[in-house]
This record gives structure tokens, sequence and C-alpha cells, in this order.
């Protein structure tokens, strides 16, 4: 399952937007099935085959997902199971022919970021200004003692980087995840984050500058790489 | 030189991304053919980008796909 990156977005017309937003997804609660007169053809069996047939093998994209997002096994159990039972109730409003992919990642993400916010009542954990410009590239390349940059990153474990992604604030780890792991457009992640194209760029710029931090001090504290004297700012 | 390096190298990301217009796609792409500093740290942050697209994936567990199907509809 891990190519399916690929698999709806490329073929949907430019016209059509990533993910539709008519509003109605935002909060709402589940529609009673069937109440929506453009499916209304469908029987509730039909309804659930298509269902079953499109929406569910985007389960471990999106089990994928849930574990960076909530960064744990039950929790991301219980966001996929909550994001596809909503998925299903609103099955009617989604379009035919528009992203299905990214409509299913909309509910994930909202559904999250809802009852995280419930849950731990600090809307947004934003820290990483000072990293804005830290690239793990020149840190390495102006180390006293270092292998080649590139081969740094051979040493890195799975869990290793897991961690370092785990490690950035929210609105960082959502965006870093849904632009390297899965390839979503700019404008796919505005549509999944519901926020403008600017703020993603500017949350993919700050996410990574954290990021190539965290695993920079992961490779000195490995002693991959010596550090310098300076260790403040960033190499211009 | 350094200067068209330099915002070459500021453009890089957002290039890896796919998301440069078309015409500032074209330059960076014959500027990284020409300069291989930039080429190496293009090659680099590609690297890294495939790296977390790697590591950054879980399998389903089993069981979660019949669990999900099972719910359809009656939450």
């Amino acid at each position: 399952m891990a190519e399916q990156a690929s698999t709806p977005g490329g073929t949907q017309p430019p016209d059509q937007p990533a993910a539709p937003s008519d509003g109605g997804d935002r909060e709402t609660a589940a529609h009673p099935a069937g109440s929506d007169p453009t499916r209304a053809d469908l029987t509730d069996e039909q309804r659930r085959e298509a269902f079953v047939r499109d929406a569910v093998p985007y389960l471990d994209a999106l089990y994928s997902a849930a574990m960076r997002y909530t960064r744990n096994a039950a929790d991301a159990e219980d966001l996929v199971q909550e994001t596809f039972a909503k998925a299903f109730d609103k099955f009617h409003q989604f379009r035919q022919g528009t992203n299905l992919k990214a409509w299913l990642y909309r509910i994930l993400t909202n559904t999250y970021i809802n009852a995280y916010r419930k849950e731990q009542r600090r809307p947004e954990e934003v820290s990483a200004d000072a990293d804005e410009e830290f690239s793990l590239y020149d840190r390495v390349g102006s180390a006293t003692h270092a292998p080649a940059e590139v081969e740094v990153l051979s040493h890195l474990t799975e869990d290793e980087v897991k961690q370092a992604l785990a490690d950035l604030p929210e609105q960082f780890r959502i965006a870093v995840y849904l632009a390297d792991v899965e390839g979503f457009s700019y404008a796919e992640i505005a549509e999944i984050m519901d926020t403008p194209i600017g703020t993603v760029m500017s949350r993919l710029h700050r996410g990574r500058g954290a990021l190539h931090r965290a695993l920079y001090d992961l490779a000195t504290r490995r002693g991959l790489v010596s550090a310098h004297d300076d260790d403040g700012g960033a190499v211009a | 030189m350094e200067h068209t390096c330099r915002e070459i190298l500021d453009s890089l990301r957002t290039y890896l991304d796919g998301e440069q217009p078309g015409d500032l796609d074209g330059v960076i792409a014959e500027h990284l053919e020409a300069c291989p500093p930039c080429l190496e740290r293009a090659d680099f942050e590609r690297e890294l980008k495939a790296l977390i697209a790697r590591t950054c994936r879980d399998e389903a567990p089993p069981g979660l796909a019949d669990s999900v199907i099972a719910r359809l509809g009656r939450a």
C-alpha cells in the first residue's frame, strides 16, 4: 500500500479543488445515510459497497498519518475508526471525480485537531522560530569531524527519524508529513489543514528547519558528527 | 555566481516539492546541472525527503479494516 501517494490525485481535473470545501464537513454531526438527493438512487447496501471499494483501501495511509498525529497506536486506531465512520456518514457529500484521498485526509486531520484541542486546551504549540534557517547539510558540512553529508543520513535508524518527526510541534508535524510522506501538493495541504497556502509554506519551512536541527542534534549525540564551537545560529 | 547559488538554494525545497512556477523551475534545473555544489545539496535534500517518506509509514494492525467496515453506518 506504500505506493498509494499518487493514486487518485493525478487524474483529477485541474479546476477541481483538492477536497470539497462545502463547509458542512468542518464540524457538523453525521448526516443520516441517504439524505442527499444526489445519492438517493443508491441503496444503503450499494453506498456501503462503494465506500468499502473506494475509501477503505486508504486504511494504511490514514493509519500512518494517525500514528504521526497522535504518536501512539491506541489513539491512532481510534482516530482512524472515527475518521471512516464520519467519512461514511458524509459520503453522499463527496463529489465523484475529486480527490477522495485528500477528502479523507481532511476529515482525519480535522477530527484530530478538534479532539486534540479539546483535550489539551492549547491551540498551537509553536516554538521553532529560531530553527527556521537551520540546515543539516550546512551544519554537517562545517563540522570539524564528520562523514560526507549524505552518509550521515544512512546512519539514522527508522525509529530515530520517526521520533524526530514526532517531536515537532503539531502544525509543523502535520505539514511535513503531508508533503514529504504523502506527497500532497501545497494546495491539497491547504485544503486538508483548512489554512491558506502561505501558512502551509511557512509551516513547512519552519517544520523542516526544526527537523533538521533535531537530526543534527541526534547525529551529534550519536557521535557521528563532532560539533564546532559556535552551536548557536544558522550558517549563512 | 555566489549570489545566484544563494537564490537557487533559497528556492530549493520548494523546487523539490514540485511547487516552483514553470519558468523558475527550468532555471533551477539548469543551474543544478551546471553547478556541482548546488546539485550535491539538492541530492542531499532529496535523500532526506525520501528517508522521511520511507521511514514514517506504518501498516494498519490486522483486524482494523474489518473493524472499520463493521462499524460503518452504525456509529
